[in-house]
């Protein structure tokens, strides 16, 4: 079955696989398979317990129906021409039970897809985080509460929609191979085994639920306290903290490099909050905010050393572009970055993406 | 014939004549749903392809509810660029030859630019209107369009090898920058409308672009474009210049090369 992003251009990843069998069975617990991404990402490893922390295993939905869910992530994944994500989404909706006659509306403009109004807004509000172009504000939630949208279901729906942002970019940015998940996604026994696995994926749902922990109150402080605060009360609050302080306390690249991804990306989206906090990081690394301003307005300075003097520029074009685009400025940073410090930079422009996308949570 | 064998008959042949006109109606509804497909299929790769012209969200307005009236003041930098010395060449080259120069030379402009995340906004003859941050806020425009002055620069020096090895007459270049607010929106008629920006900040990048004759260079921007400047671009003052519609002189700058 051709789908809806078969011409979309996609570079060959500049990542090696590997495999770590300890994080395969952590992803495995989670996600009841191992996704053909976890081997590019695993040398380092705080990049996959963030896909699998954010996302629904982790961080259960209580507040947004699971199909709902899904439909976020295939229009967000198609509005990014994410491939390997929107295989992913189309996969997931045929295990859910979604007939392929209706995921190949949804495809074509679930303006036509017979869905409800409340839906429908939902979508709607989820592609306008995503898309970032002006950032979404009061009356976007506002919308979404005339919709029949709780607060709750707005803050949840906020996050969801940004994690598939983190995971289009984490996915996109790296050129991951999208071959096994659409072949997958096609499978035609799917069908016949979306029974038994929908019965598995509630199972893991209630040990999921069971162990999903509200974040204590004196571990919701730090960088981007105010986001882990607009989500308190949700599941999504603890894996973003843990993710936020897992990628700061990376050794893999300097702390100032990645201050810097995150202030860059907050500047290109205008999100005032965003930049505030990584101008805060940027000021504990020792730049003051009269030496970070030159370097934000120009994308580098003689300041910055070489791997900074990279990062800047390709921070900035991690925020919209093309998968061919994006791919190509990643094939450029092979010259001064190791491996390992590209799936960092990668993850990090992701996160940056993610969480100056999400200061809608403030205003719910 | 026994009655009950004429209503047997009568029977099979009502039965037969309702399957067929249920496979018809069926061969039909398919055929539709198949058409339905292929139209939204057609419809969403035109609003992708469309959003490469105008914002995404402006192109989902006219889509759901026409084209809308009003405009939005916007800050952008425009780029301005016209072929010095078109007119004689087109006077003394073949058409068709002129016509394949012409294309050549709009697409490798057009890669110059929209790699630097610039949009054409219009072609007029062999002059080009490209604008950055009109589709999106960008506060990098103004360092983009240089970026994609110079490149343009680079590629029509690559071109004019391609030419000369083809026995072709160069091509020389003159581009115009200029930042300022202008009001971004769809703009012309019912039977050709175009994204654009209108406003004093287009008049006076066509404007500055004129200069570069004068001035003896090929890429110009002005103060406003200066002070945005990246430091690390090297650039040349030149005496103010008197422009048309303007009350007083514009300062240039020659954008040098890097």
């Amino acid at each position: 079955m051709s789908n809806a992003l078969a011409d979309v251009e996609w570079d060959a990843c500049v990542l090696e696989p590997h495999r770590d069998r300890e994080l395969e069975a952590y992803v495995r617990r989670g996600f009841g398979t191992v996704p053909s991404s976890v081997a590019y990402f695993a040398p380092v490893p705080w990049v996959v317990r963030a896909m699998a922390e954010m996302s629904p295993a982790g961080s259960p939905l209580l507040h947004v129906d699971s199909v709902l869910a899904d439909l976020v992530g295939l229009v967000v994944s198609q509005d990014n021409s994410c491939r390997y994500c929107f295989g992913v989404q189309r996969l997931l909706l045929r295990v859910h039970g979604v007939p392929d006659a209706r995921i190949a509306k949804l495809e074509q403009g679930f303006l036509d897809a017979e869905i409800d109004p409340r839906a429908k807004a939902g979508l709607d509000f989820a592609r306008r985080l995503s898309r970032a172009a002006p950032p979404a504000s009061a009356s976007d939630t506002q919308a979404l509460r005339a919709a029949g949208w709780s607060s709750d279901a707005i803050r949840e729906l906020a996050f969801h929609s940004v994690f598939t942002v983190y995971m289009n970019r984490l996915m996109t940015i790296a050129a991951i191979p999208f071959g096994p998940v659409e072949g997958l996604a096609d499978f035609w026994p799917i069908r016949v085994l979306a029974p038994v696995m929908r019965l598995a994926s509630r199972r893991r749902e209630r040990r999921a639920l069971a162990r999903a922990a509200q974040l204590p109150p004196e571990r919701a402080r730090g960088p981007w306290a105010y986001l882990v605060a607009g989500l308190e009360g949700l599941s999504s609050a603890r894996a973003l903290r843990e993710t936020l302080d897992a990628a700061l306390a990376s050794p893999v690249l300097p702390r100032r490099a990645k201050a810097l991804i995150f202030a860059v990306v907050a500047r290109g989206l205008d999100d005032p909050l965003a930049a505030r906090e990584a101008g805060a990081l940027l000021e504990e690394t020792g730049l003051s905010p009269n030496e970070t301003e030159p370097i934000l307005t120009h994308l580098g300075s003689p300041q910055l050393d070489a791997i900074e003097n990279a990062l800047v520029p390709f921070a900035r074009g991690t925020i919209r572009g093309r998968p061919l685009q994006l791919q190509q400025r990643t094939r450029g940073l092979l010259d001064v970055l190791s491996p390992e410090q590209i799936i960092e930079a990668v993850a990090v422009s992701a996160l940056a993406n993610a969480v100056a996308r999400l200061g809608v949570v403030t205003q719910v | 014939m026994p009655i009950e064998w004429a209503v047997a008959l009568a029977l099979a042949a009502a039965a037969a004549l309702s399957a067929a006109l249920w496979l018809r109606a069926r061969r039909a509804n398919t055929l539709a749903r198949t058409r339905l497909a292929a139209a939204s299929a057609e419809l969403e790769r035109l609003e992708h392809a469309f959003a490469r012209f105008a914002p995404m969200e402006l192109v989902e307005r006219v889509i759901a509810s026409g084209v809308p009236t009003h405009g939005e003041r916007k800050e952008v930098t425009v780029l301005f660029a016209d072929l010095v010395g078109f007119t004689p060449l087109s006077e003394s080259v073949d058409p068709s030859a002129l016509v394949r120069i012409l294309n050549g030379y709009f697409e490798r402009m057009s890669r110059a630019i929209t790699a630097h995340q610039g949009h054409i906004s219009t072609l007029i003859g062999d002059g080009i209107l490209a604008l950055f941050g009109a589709l999106e806020a960008n506060p990098w425009q103004t360092n983009d369009a240089a970026r994609a002055a110079l490149a343009m620069r680079a590629e029509l020096a690559a071109y004019n090898a391609e030419l000369a090895g083809e026995g072709l007459p160069k091509l020389a270049l003159g581009i115009g920058l200029h930042r300022g607010t202008g009001i971004a929106g769809l703009v012309g008629s019912p039977e050709l409308m175009q994204f654009t920006v209108v406003g004093t900040v287009v008049s006076v990048a066509a404007r500055v672009q004129t200069l570069t004759r004068e001035h003896g260079v090929d890429i110009l921007v002005t103060s406003d474009v200066q002070r945005a400047l990246d430091p690390r671009f090297a650039v040349r003052a030149l005496p103010p210049r008197a422009l048309k519609g303007l009350s007083e002189p514009v300062a240039t700058f020659a954008l040098l090369p890097q």
